[in-house]
């Protein structure tokens, strides 16, 4: 069921993009608007580039897009595979060819710098790119599908910016290392070869780089989104002048003392289905639970306000609270929403 | 490229011109620093800015409504779908805490549901009703203060072209997301749904669909037209056709919903003819005992020729009419009887009880050329059965029943489709020169066989014709499956036939031999002809391949004698739940399944009285198989349907010398009446 509702959705997906092509074109031969919308793609698509590397099987495309940052050849696009061989292959808007040296990437950004060895390229400046707000018309510049080769400009798509939010995804059953905020689009811009390629707004300045092919956590459907410039500048700077330290995964361990339902004083009722609803089975007496007031019978919904939808939830939050710290737990209790704090005894 | 000649214009918010645009008129105050910032403005950047300004707006105006649901507890797949967790989207629609959203937000079934409004505040929410038909559940919180209700769009107005933005609150709970698109058509899904090009998925079911107004114009919702599951329509998600419930509509249906009453799609129960939904008239095949199409006297043969004041020409129209409407709602049907225009009022509702078959209890004598159309001659008179009760017998010639005249086969099928369990009815038949009236009580259909039939009559002379018969393919032109067949070499067209579609398990093609080898001794002993598809895509069953059947099971007719009432889609293990979904699929032609050890891994559709199908199926005690097929047979039986069941011992082969006998005789014996 899962992979035809997938399938079904990527045969729809470049559809969809042929639609929005037809769209611009229509646009350009019937209204004004073609010149400003036609100069701002003209002024763009230099900046593009085509990347080739390694895949070709299974399903793992060997290319993917990315875009001039400097004059010299240095090149953002997205940490993936396809970089993952000593031959990547670069080619410029004009048709141009080059071999690219990958000067270094952040597998947790899941961003990567190339370099070509060339001048005078024209290139977006990262330290001017703006901030768009939710509902602001983009345009998505991308080699999806691999359609452009040669001297073929690269795709364009245009859309709206749907809204700027935390990205909460995973690719196939592994959640994405990348939690930052990412514009999620509303086109069907994040396609195989789209990901590194470039969103613009509509002026044609730089806003973010395109994503990879990701389902959103929350909601099982595929995602459309590009990581804000602002969330990559300091990592590619740092890159650039060769000053880059992959940071430690060490952040968001467990602290060395932490709390646990035991000893809150919290007993659950038994964990028997994949989401078993977080109901107090009993207090302990003279336990933090039992001063602070909870009671058998509660419904457990927020931990330290994070929402917690299953017994399993509640024990992962509080296992990962320091006991210096406080427990704030919100309940439902009858119809109400009840909000309690549970703290280690003075 | 045109340069601006004038000062640009700040777009303000769009003066309402009634065509749901940003009118081109309206003058602002000038802040030059703020356009310079973003290099020269040409006329049409302006318009630009302009619209999308003109859709802030918009959002603005509605995102106070739009509030963000949580839940905690429930299932984590519904249908094989895996459900997500994360937030989903509501409208508010009363000022006292009323929320609107989609059902399937809670397909899940939760325990326990938050509403987090606009401004953060958290409140518990209760379900208060579903309206089935619409996929949409009422929320109810304790605001403690008046909550923010948005303008809804008059319906009518609503024109296809008109900018749309569906709003959802699924990432960021501070702020909506947000799709564009135009308004792609009114009035689909008979009526019950607007549909868009903005994109709607989970992101968003719940949410409003809102013009550039900032009115809303309906509830996002995953309607689907093929199906009405709970999950049906999801498939669809941002593939640019959305659904959304007009508002309008939720207005009218919100205060049944507040009292919390359930709202379900409305059922007439009816059984129409076969035809083209969109080329003829519905004209009644029968009407189901109890049904209000019963209660209201409708009657087979009937002709609907319109609802209220609706005039219906096709019948696809007369099933808008009823799709639309929900349980409870009263119907207003004209209808030719002959030339008698009739009227009659109709309650819909929410079910039907499971149709069961009435039973006389005969087997009626099969012959290959139609009879003398004087009547049908009895070949065997079930025990204990309604006709053995008034003591029928073989060879007797059945002329009327229930006040009607009774031609042949088809009619006494007919007549029975209006038959109800217990009920009773005047039957008359031929003994010699003999003239019988009887009446006859009606039964329920057995599950059992009888335990020995008598043999069709020798037929006399030469065949008039003769087939190819034997081992042979089957094809069809655009199609690329392939099917082999095999007719029994003393095949003669004066008698029918009976049709085996024997489905292969999925990804297990059996060579023609192996085919051959078990089944032409079958075919020759049972006088039946075979037919086996392959699958195309590598022996995995798709529903292309069922039209293939359709298609070679047409063609087989036209050259072979074939019974419609004995055509069987037959499997073995993996096999027979493809025999189920073929015969589900392929109700006008498949009449019987024949599933060896099979799990039913399709929902099974209801008995009807025209479209009739029985089954006959094996299970092995102790076999890890027992609980799936026993349930089989419980969705079966809970839907009325006839069904033998034949239960084996472990190591058993799949079928024994006797049980294959007795599948044939149930083959044989399908054209019960």
């Amino acid at each position: 069921m899962m992979t035809e509702y997938r399938s079904a959705v990527r045969v729809l997906r470049p559809a969809l993009a042929t639609t929005i092509a037809a769209s611009v074109l229509l646009l350009s031969s019937t209204t004004l608007a073609a010149g400003s919308l036609a100069a701002v793609v003209d002024g763009v698509e230099p900046k593009i580039v085509k990347i080739y590397g390694a895949g070709g099987f299974r399903g793992l495309e060997a290319y993917q897009s990315g875009f001039l940052i400097s004059a010299e050849g240095h090149i953002l696009t997205a940490w993936s595979y396809v970089l993952d061989t000593q031959y990547v292959g670069v080619t410029l808007d004009d048709g141009r060819k080059f071999d690219a040296k990958l000067l270094g990437a952040d597998p947790r950004l899941e961003v990567a710098v190339l370099k070509i060895e060339a001048a005078d390229l024209p290139h977006f400046d990262l330290s001017q790119s703006p901030d768009v707000p939710i509902g602001a018309r983009v345009l998505a510049f991308s080699n999806l599908f691999g359609v452009a080769t040669g001297n073929e400009p690269a795709s364009v798509q245009h859309g709206i910016v749907a809204v700027k939010a935390p990205l909460e995804a995973r690719r196939g059953s592994y959640e994405t290392p990348y939690h930052g905020l990412a514009y999620i689009l509303d086109a069907m811009t994040n396609n195989p070869g789209a990901q590194g390629g470039a969103l613009t707004d509509r002026q044609g300045r730089l806003v973010g780089m395109l994503g990879k092919e990701l389902r959103n956590s929350q909601t099982n459907t595929w995602l459309n989104y590009a990581i804000p410039i602002g969330e990559l500048l300091a990592t590619v700077d740092a890159i650039q002048s060769g000053k880059f330290v992959p940071a430690s995964s060490a952040d968001g361990a467990k602290p060395k003392h932490a709390w646990s339902t035991g000893l809150l004083g919290l007993v659950m009722i038994p964990d028997v289905l994949d989401r078993t609803p977080p109901f107090v089975e009993r207090v302990l007496p003279d336990s933090p639970a039992a001063q602070a007031g909870l009671l058998a019978d509660d419904l457990v919904v927020f931990v330290n306000n994070r929402l917690v939808q299953s017994c399993q939830a509640v024990t992962g939050e509080i296992d990962r609270i320091d006991r210096a710290d406080k427990v704030k737990l919100t309940v439902i209790r009858g119809q109400q929403l009840i909000e309690l704090e549970l703290a280690a005894p003075q | 490229m045109p340069t601006p000649r004038f000062l640009p214009r700040i777009p303000t918010r769009p003066r309402k011109d009634g065509l749901g645009r940003p009118s081109s008129c309206c003058l602002a105050v000038v802040s030059v620093v703020a356009l310079l910032a973003i290099g020269p403005l040409s006329a049409d950047d302006d318009l630009e800015l302009r619209e999308q300004s003109a859709l802030q707006a918009a959002v603005d105006r509605v995102a106070p409504s739009v509030v963000s649901i949580e839940t905690v507890g429930g299932l984590e797949r519904v249908e094989r779908l895996l459900v997500g967790n994360g937030p989903t989207t509501g409208l508010i629609v009363s000022p006292d805490g009323y929320i609107l959203s989609s059902a399937f937000n809670f397909v899940q079934k939760p325990s326990s549901t938050i509403v987090i409004l606009a401004d953060g505040t958290r409140l518990p929410a209760q379900l208060v009703a579903t309206d089935h038909s619409r996929m949409l559940v009422l929320l109810k919180v304790e605001p403690g203060r008046e909550l923010p209700v948005p303008e809804a769009a008059p319906e009518d107005e609503i024109q296809v072209g008109w900018w749309a933005v569906a709003l959802g609150r699924a990432f960021d709970l501070t702020r909506p997301n947000v799709s564009v698109g135009i308004v792609s058509a009114v009035s689909r899904l008979s009526g019950r749904a607007i549909q868009t090009d903005a994109k709607v998925s989970p992101a968003n079911y719940g949410g409003p669909l809102i013009d550039i107004r900032g009115r809303v114009m309906g509830i996002l919702s995953p309607l689907s037209p093929q199906k009405s599951g709970e999950v049906s329509g999801v498939e669809w998600y941002d593939s640019g056709i959305g659904f959304a419930v007009p508002m309008e509509h939720v207005h009218r249906v919100l205060p049944r919903l507040k009292e919390g009453i359930d709202l379900k799609p409305g059922v007439a129960g009816v059984s129409l003819q076969n035809g083209d939904l969109y080329a003829d008239g519905p004209v009644i095949a029968a009407a189901r005992p109890n049904s209000p199409a019963y209660k209201a006297g409708l009657k087979p043969g009937d002709k609907i020729v319109a609802v209220d004041d609706k005039n219906i020409v096709r019948t696809s129209q007369l099933l808008d009419e009823v799709n639309r409407r929900y349980a409870g709602d009263k119907l207003t049907i004209t209808l030719l009887r002959g030339d008698e225009k009739l009227v009659r009022e109709i309650e819909l509702i929410d079910h039907l009880d499971p149709y069961q078959r009435s039973f006389l209890g005969i087997l009626p004598q099969q012959t290959g050329t139609p009879a003398d159309e004087n009547g049908l001659v009895v070949r065997y008179v079930y025990a204990d059965s309604p006709a053995a009760n008034v003591s029928l017998q073989a060879g007797d010639v059945i002329t009327g029943l229930a006040g009607k005249p009774v031609k042949s086969a088809n009619d006494l099928v007919e007549i029975m489709a209006a038959a109800e369990v217990g009920k009773a009815a005047p039957l008359e038949f031929r003994r010699g020169e003999e003239v019988l009236h009887v009446e006859v009580t009606w039964q329920a259909e057995p599950d059992s066989v009888p335990a020995e039939l008598p043999a069709a009559p020798a037929l006399e002379g030469e065949p008039p014709q003769r087939p190819a018969t034997g081992r042979f393919a089957v094809k069809i032109p655009e199609l690329k499956n392939e099917a082999v067949a095999y007719v029994p070499d003393d095949y003669d067209s004066r008698r029918p036939y009976a049709l085996v579609i024997y489905t292969h398990p999925p990804g297990e093609v059996p060579s023609d031999d192996q085919l051959l080898g078990v089944w032409k001794e079958r075919c020759d002993r049972g006088r039946l002809i075979l037919l086996a598809p392959k699958a195309a895509e590598g022996g995995k069953w798709q529903s292309d391949d069922f039209e293939f059947i359709r298609k070679s099971v047409e063609q087989l007719r036209g050259t072979y004698t074939i019974d419609p009432w004995r055509i069987v889609a037959w499997g073995d293990e993996l096999g027979g739940s493809v025999a189920y979904a073929l015969a589900f699929n392929q109700r006008e032609t498949v009449r019987g399944v024949v599933a060896i050890r099979s799990p039913l891994t399709t929902a099974p559709v209801d008995n009807d009285p025209v479209s009739r199908l029985d089954f006959f199926l094996t299970q092995t005690k102790g076999a890890r198989s027992e609980k799936s097929i026993g349930a089989a047979i419980q969705a079966l039986r809970e839907r009325k349907f006839a069904v033998t069941v034949k239960e084996q011992g472990e190591n058993a082969p799949l079928l024994s010398d006797d049980e294959l006998a007795e599948a044939l005789r149930w083959i044989d014996s399908l054209d019960k009446i």
